[in-house]
């Protein structure tokens, strides 16, 4: 690293795995311009063919597009070499977000081993009893407290009365008025109230 | 692309071809030699300088600047921040080594391609800096500009083992 002052490079941060990268990019780069090397000597060639063709050279054309049809095959071979290359390297990189995951939770986890030293079961436990004893005696001041003036307690019957009476009051006032119909009623057979009453009467008498 | 450059006034008049003696002057002359190299390169996206080209030679009024004035006018450019040497060859920074560098650092970053390796083949001629302003950009003058970033703490090159930078490697942060 080197004193505060000294002019030496920091630390690299070029990993061993960035070179096998950059080594597998570099590959990728020439495949690439292999390629594309490919691809104008095809467009050459081609124009070349039809040259020919005009020219009444049927069979050069004809060996010109065979040699075309041929570097076809060579584009594709490398574009599967591409696709292999590109997977790699996406291996490698993605391998080490892992890894840096891996560290952060590390991290964490060690951060968190500390923070639970600090703060033991025991400790907790004792708090917590502390606490309690506390809000115990803070309980016990509030009533010595609320019971040093003198006002009387009201008694919870009292109270309870109370609420009924309010809970009546409001179960009456919520009550539906009674319906008042026009209808014509029947008349109520007057016989059989006399009759009843007869035998009212009768168990009147039998009580006596 | 080339047709596009509009020369200055000062292309078509003779003087400019000779360094002026009175020190005003010669300040002036510089200040339009620069501009032009400049324009001339940026619209024509050419970064290197050619010393036998077209820019320090007007066929049509049968003038052109001696090497000797054209050392003149490179150092010129170079004292300026507006080009850069390597060796004999001069190349033009129409935009400055910073702004290049933070040009290149922001498109990294927008990609997300901090803490990755690219090579400098693909930030020149990468399909995917198609279109950005330092696609094509002479190898040499881009690992100039990201040695910039480096001494930044933005980038780290990883050399290769030829000299023309063409296997180089680099990771921005």
């Amino acid at each position: 690293m080197g004193g505060l002052f000294s002019k030496k490079k920091p630390v690299s941060r070029v990993t061993e795995q960035d070179k096998a990268v950059l080594k597998l990019k570099q590959t990728r780069d020439k495949l690439k311009q292999y390629q594309k090397k490919i691809m104008v000597n095809q467009e050459k060639e081609r124009t070349l063919a039809k040259q020919c063709l005009d020219q009444g050279r049927k069979d050069k054309a004809l060996r010109l597009l065979k040699k075309k049809k041929f570097q076809d095959s060579l584009l594709e071979k490398t574009d599967v070499q591409l696709d292999n290359l590109e997977k790699m390297v996406q291996d490698i990189e993605f391998a080490q977000v892992e890894i840096q995951v891996v560290e952060g939770l590390k991290g964490g986890n060690e951060a968190l081993d500390a923070l639970h030293q600090i703060m033991s079961l025991d400790d907790v436990e004792k708090i917590m009893g502390d606490t309690e004893d506390a809000i115990a005696y803070q309980r016990e001041i509030d009533d010595l407290l609320a019971g040093g003036v003198g006002v009387e307690q009201p008694d919870d019957d009292e109270l309870l009365a109370e609420l009924g009476d309010l809970l009546g009051a409001e179960v009456e006032e919520q009550l539906p008025d009674v319906p008042v119909s026009d209808m014509d009623l029947p008349e109520a057979p007057t016989h059989e109230l006399e009759k009843t009453k007869t035998r009212q009467e009768q168990r009147t008498m039998v009580a006596s | 692309m080339g047709a596009d450059y509009e020369w200055p006034w000062q292309y078509e008049f003779p003087p400019f071809f000779t360094i002026q003696p009175i020190p005003k002057t010669k300040e002036q002359q510089l200040i339009s030699w620069r501009n032009l190299i400049c324009d001339y390169h940026k619209s024509n996206r050419k970064w290197e300088v050619d010393t036998a080209g077209v820019v320090f030679q007007n066929k049509k009024i049968g003038r052109q600047l001696s090497p000797a004035a054209i050392r003149v006018v490179l150092q010129s450019l170079c004292d300026e921040g507006q080009g850069v040497m390597n060796g004999e060859r001069c190349f033009v920074l129409w935009n400055s080594v910073a702004q290049w560098a933070s040009l290149i650092h922001n498109w990294a970053v927008d990609r997300g391609l901090t803490n990755t390796v690219l090579t400098l083949f693909e930030i020149h001629g990468g399909d995917d800096t198609e279109g950005e302003p330092f696609h094509t950009m002479d190898i040499w003058l881009l690992h100039h500009v990201i040695s910039y970033l480096e001494k930044e703490g933005k980038a780290e090159l990883m050399l290769g083992d030829s000299d023309d930078f063409s296997d180089a490697g680099v990771k921005f942060f």
